[in-house]
């Protein structure tokens, strides 16, 4: 029997710092001796860029797109401490279908028996947000990821799209998916930020696993192609990842997620509104007020 | 060669696997040299067989097809087409393959289940889940099936309906293996493929996993054709199991508990033989196929070795041999001098040349609908192309089109054979039409073995006798090209110079 790989899926809306969360968790990861490769699947092909020095690569969908007969190894790369990186790659903005073009990458590794070959610990998808169509499920279908992480800062729209990506969860939960393992906190600063999103998790029945401030050394970093355990291994921020990866490594029960359904999703974010209003306008004070 | 994959639920495809082409032009030897078996340009990696590429496709299959005719035969079992009901065209023609099939091998007569979600506009916006999970259930309580087939559409692949997820969980409330078949039409360039996928899924989800083993028993892979295997193993006491088509999901079970796998074709037997040698330890036979003299004997001695069965396998030989020879020795002479044309599935073809030979036609031309550099079990052979050529000479034109209407046309001017075999009959219509008469091989087992020589001579002289009736059709008939193409020498010239379509 090999051994079994954990494979893992993090999603979040677009911009959040899903791609710099997850390289830096890879970069953690491979730093600490585990075997890593971080696939990519957002048509924008970006994700591994800081764990290659800024670089992008050649796509899966690109040999695709060149050759009729396609070996995935030329998709392979390596990166920071040999981490394995690879992008699915997409269609140009406005044609083709995104989404089918996951399926085909995922599926195109799977036939090819990669994640085997390669002897991982760890597949670690970096997927792109809403989960808009059956495509951006794939990762969390049965016999891809087990468990699935959300980056979500205390931004409502955020917030839509992690209670969105646990509604898909929850939809394939029954026929073997992925389950939720839990909510990756990002540009979290303030406590009133980490209240909203606490509050969140509690409503959904899910956990933060782990917040991680906004800061300047990551900008830093990704500005000169790096991931922030590369460029500044010895700041706080790099702790910060290193102590999420460390908690995603001890992770072994994910759930189900019970999201909010619309109406109710509405009349929670309208709560904190009113009372973020309260705060701004002096009525509300104490540790929730340091906005 | 790779080993096949059973980890996951999608087939690969044969261009990926195997480094299939849909469309070349020369001489056979030059198309044998380059494929994998002779160590050519297909089998390096990143580096394919030289395809030629037209500007357009005038005819094809679709891969779900391949699927309704093998997991819709199935007499114990149900196909849900999850799509649209455009796809559910074929139930039509497969029904009646179907019903023929069974009459010719004396089962009950009955029609084929197959259903369809029949998939609309809403589906395609919200999702077609719940369509799919109904049907299902909705097959269940009308059929008591022993199994589901569930095979793949465009539309559903394209907006990624989680058929495995849905055919894992009725599989575990209905107690009876639901299988997922992803046999979407965009994922592979030839049909073949969809064979791939109903054979890809029998082998994960009904094969048995514990066999207890028949050392008489012979896989046979096969279509719906007349049972002429029955009688030629039973000369060296083995029995034949019967698969894909006609039969029942215990048939499918037991392939696992056999002596050995043997096809008639090796397009169609590739990837679920392969697949029992290497998952389940049944061996192949690694032999030309059981066309003419030279396959025939080669395929029954290695059987006899396989199956310890070598002095029967003898014994056999030398008696057919004696049998057979004089009533060739009578055909060949009503045969001399016509010229035949072979125009059918790949592997298929390459058997078919060597019995036209084998009786004296003049086969110099010949039309295949793809070609496979090598095959799944990947044993040098199992190179049917290359043992047509050694044993019998090389096909001066042997042409690989993916069923082009108008390539055939022109190929058929190029050559001006007296008749054509056929199994695909939409294009005999187009024969008929220019005054050469064409023999459906309907039948697919017409030509296997011994007996087949005299079986595919007798159905030539057949249909040689109506050749009149299509002479009379061609001189009232007007094809609907223009001037241009009917003197076009070259049916691959769209291919080479694509721009001539503008200029003429």
């Amino acid at each position: 029997m090999s051994k079994k790989i954990k494979q893992i899926a993090i999603y979040g809306k677009g911009g959040i710092g899903k791609s710099t969360t997850t390289s830096n968790i890879s970069a953690a990861l491979v730093e600490a001796g585990c075997k890593v490769l971080q696939f990519g699947c957002d048509p924008k092909s970006d994700s591994t860029n800081t764990l290659r020095d800024g670089k992008y690569i050649p796509t899966v969908l690109d040999l695709l797109r060149e050759k009729p007969k396609v070996d995935a190894h030329d998709a392979i790369f390596q990166g920071f401490k040999g981490v394995y990186c690879v992008e699915a790659g997409g269609p140009a903005p406005g044609v083709g279908c995104a989404g089918r073009g996951i399926i085909t990458a995922v599926e195109l590794l799977k036939q090819q028996n990669i994640f085997e070959e390669l002897d991982l610990d760890y597949v670690i998808f970096d997927v792109l947000g809403d989960v808009v169509c059956g495509g951006f499920a794939v990762p969390i279908r049965e016999g891809i990821a087990e468990h699935v992480f959300t980056v979500s800062s205390s931004d409502f729209m955020a917030v839509y799209a992690a209670n969105n990506l646990m509604k898909g969860i929850k939809k394939y939960s029954n026929s073997g998916g992925a389950l939720f393992g839990g909510i990756i906190a990002n540009s979290i600063n303030s406590p009133y930020q980490q209240s909203i999103i606490e509050d969140f998790a509690q409503q959904t029945g899910t956990q933060v696993v782990e917040y991680v401030p906004r800061s300047i050394t990551v900008t830093q970093s990704e500005l000169s192609g790096r991931t922030t355990i590369e460029a500044q291994p010895k700041s706080k921020q790099a702790d910060v990842y290193r102590s999420l990866a460390r908690r995603i490594h001890e992770h072994t029960e994910s759930r189900v997620p019970t999201p909010l359904e619309i109406d109710d999703l509405r009349e929670w974010s309208a709560k904190w509104a009113d009372q973020l209003l309260a705060m701004e306008s002096g009525e509300v004070r104490g540790v929730q007020s340091n906005i | 060669m790779k080993k096949i994959n059973l980890n996951t639920t999608v087939v690969e495809s044969r261009e990926q696997r195997l480094g299939t082409i849909v469309a070349w032009d020369g001489k056979a030897s030059e198309l044998s040299g380059a494929s994998q078996y002779s160590n050519g340009c297909g089998s390096g990696k990143g580096c394919s067989l030289c395809e030629m590429r037209g500007p357009f496709s005038q005819g094809s299959v679709c891969s779900e097809q391949m699927v309704e005719c093998q997991a819709g035969h199935i007499r114990d079992a149900v196909l849900v087409q999850h799509s649209p009901i455009g796809c559910a065209l074929g139930q039509v023609d497969y029904n009646s393959l179907y019903r023929n099939g069974l009459a010719m091998r004396n089962l009950p007569v009955e029609n084929l289940r197959v259903t369809c979600t029949n998939l609309i506009e809403s589906d395609m916006v919200f999702g077609g889940a719940n369509r799919l999970a109904q049907s299902i259930q909705d097959v269940f309580d009308r059929y008591n099936p022993k199994a589901i087939f569930i095979s793949t559409s465009c539309a559903t692949a394209i907006i990624g309906d989680d058929i495995d997820g849905i055919a894992s969980e009725f599989e575990d409330r209905l107690g009876i293996p639901v299988i997922p078949l992803h046999c979407e039409g965009f994922r592979s360039k030839h049909w073949s493929t969809g064979f791939d996928s109903t054979q890809h899924g029998i082998l994960r989800q009904i094969v048995r996993k514990n066999p207890k083993k028949q050392e008489d028993l012979v896989n046979v892979i096969n279509l719906w054709g007349s049972d002429v295997f029955t009688p030629m193993l039973a000369e060296l006491n083995l029995r034949v199991n019967y698969v894909v088509d006609l039969a029942t999901i215990d048939d499918l079970a037991q392939l696992s508990e056999a002596a050995c796998t043997v096809g008639f074709c090796y397009t169609l037997s590739s990837y679920l033989a392969a697949g029992l040698e290497q998952q389940f330890g049944v061996p192949e036979i690694k032999a030309p196929q059981p066309y003419g003299f030279a396959g025939t004997d080669a395929w029954i001695r290695e059987i006899g070795r396989v199956t310890n069965r070598e002095e029967l396998a003898e014994r056999y030989i030398t008696k057919e041999h004696a049998r057979i020879k004089p009533k060739l020795k009578e055909l060949k002479e009503k045969l001399k001098g016509f010229k035949g044309f072979v125009a059918t599935g790949s592997a298929y073809a390459h058997g078919l040349i060597t019995v036209l030979r084998e009786l004296g036609i003049e086969t110099n031309a010949s039309l295949v609908f793809h070609h496979d550099p090598v095959y799944d079990g990947g044993d040098k052979r199992q190179d049917s192309l290359g043992f047509l050529i050694e044993n019998y000479g090389d096909v001066a034109s042997f042409s690989v089109s993916n069923r082009q209407q108008y390539q055939f046309y022109a190929l058929l001017q190029r050559t001006n054979p007296d008749f054509i075999l056929i199994r695909h009959n939409g294009l005999a219509p187009l024969a008929s039409r220019l005054g050469i008469p064409a023999a459906p091989l309907g039948d697919e087992h017409v030509a296997v073995g011994y007996e087949g020589m005299i079986n595919l001579g007798e159905t030539i002289l057949d249909i040689l006798a109506h050749r009149k009736f299509h002479k009379d059709l061609s001189h009232h008939v007007k094809l609907p090209y223009k001037k241009w193409w009917l003197e076009q020498a070259d049916p691959y010239i769209l291919a080479k110079e694509p721009d001539l379509i503008e200029k003429n």
